[in-house]
């Protein structure tokens, strides 16, 4: 099992200009790694990081868009990876960071676990590509492709827990300033 | 009486609005998304815009993803309309709360009010889910108005604006199916 941190860190190091898209527990490991940062975390609409990636992507083409999404907050919206695939971003990377259960709230088990495949899936939905990655090792060899290769693309990434989650932590940047800065350094209108 | 509105004049009217908003800016193709959930009252609508090349229409799985992608779009600076329907303002209100309320993200929604009777006002409709539409808006602060016939495609500019205006969601409700 990779730690989350570990994983974000290696996307830090190598995401260039990309826009990111943090949600639940990748929100505020996202924030200590890459503070000050062209990112929007999906926050008070669990399940709606993907399709908000899918609106930045399309929207600007030119730059890498990377989703950082849990397995709990994809099942609450599945049908996204059909909406993705229809619309077929290249530049659209999309990271589901699974560990079968929901952290922030308890750490209950999501329906069907470590069972569910969603690589699988969005292969199935028609996603141009998808892997799954179990260690850091596997990580560091892919992660040029996975943000360059033409999406979409999703990697299942097979994580432990994060260190924190939105619960624990002290609160960031609210959603709507977050939107306004995004805004902002995308197109210079606020 | 209300009377259908021919879709002509309502894709005409979102070109007008998304001309309005592009203007000055250096990318013009698309003109503008219509980010749909197909509503069966605005099919002749979607069934145009489906051979217009100027504007760029996408389906998607649900409301909750409409809201989502209009958010994101909207960061980038693209013009955005979003068509429902009465049902999956139901189904997202979470999403809409959450997202173009608390985020502050303009969305200005086109809702069907799907078996609408012609000769009752929604508050008296035998639907609950025509007759829910319009209180849900109010509880949740969003300003609406009802396009009832020809005249009032006049409102879709007017709450498109509002909707920027207020960096919130703005809906016109469609009255009767269109034409």
């Amino acid at each position: 099992m990779m730690k989350p941190e570990e994983v974000l860190k290696l996307v830090a190091a190598a995401r260039g200009a990309a826009i990111c898209v943090p949600t639940m527990t990748t929100s505020p490991a996202w924030r200590k790694i890459a503070p000050d940062d062209l990112s929007v975390g999906c926050v008070g609409f669990m399940g709606g990081a993907a399709a908000m990636g899918l609106g930045l992507a399309l929207g600007a083409p030119d730059r890498r868009v990377i989703v950082f999404d849990g397995d709990g907050s994809l099942l609450m919206q599945l049908g996204s990876l059909a909406t993705i695939a229809g619309a077929a971003p290249r530049n659209f990377t999309h990271l589901l960071f699974k560990n079968g259960v929901y952290h922030t709230s308890g750490s209950q088990e999501t329906p069907g676990g470590q069972g569910v495949d969603f690589a699988a899936m969005a292969k199935a939905a028609g996603y141009r590509a998808s892997c799954t990655i179990g260690t850091l090792d596997d990580l560091k060899k892919r992660l040029p492709s996975l943000l360059s290769d033409d999406g979409p693309i999703m990697a299942q990434l097979m994580t432990g827990l994060a260190d924190s989650t939105p619960m624990n932590s002290p609160p960031g940047t609210p959603f709507h300033q977050q939107v306004a800065e995004v805004r902002a350094r995308v197109t210079g209108k606020r | 009486m209300p009377e259908s509105v021919p879709s002509s004049l309502i894709t005409d009217t979102f070109k007008e609005v998304f001309q309005a908003e592009r203007r000055g800016s250096p990318r013009q193709d698309p003109l503008g998304w219509i980010i749909s959930v197909p509503d069966t009252h605005q099919k002749s609508v979607l069934a145009a815009l489906d051979k217009d090349r100027s504007l760029r229409v996408l389906t998607c799985s649900t409301e909750d993803d409409a809201n989502a992608v209009a958010a994101g779009l909207y960061m980038t600076g693209e013009p955005v309309i979003v068509m429902i329907q009465h049902a999956g303002l139901y189904a997202s209100v979470n999403t809409i709360r959450g997202i173009s309320m608390d985020g502050k993200v303009p969305i200005f929604y086109m809702i069907g009010l799907l078996s609408r009777e012609k000769d009752k006002d929604p508050k008296d409709s035998r639907h609950s889910m025509v007759r829910f539409a319009e209180p849900l808006l109010d509880v949740f602060g969003i300003p609406h108005a009802r396009m009832e016939g020809p005249d009032d495609v006049k409102l879709i500019p007017e709450y498109y604006r509002k909707s920027r205006e207020r960096k919130g969601p703005a809906a016109v409700l469609v009255g009767l199916e269109t034409a």
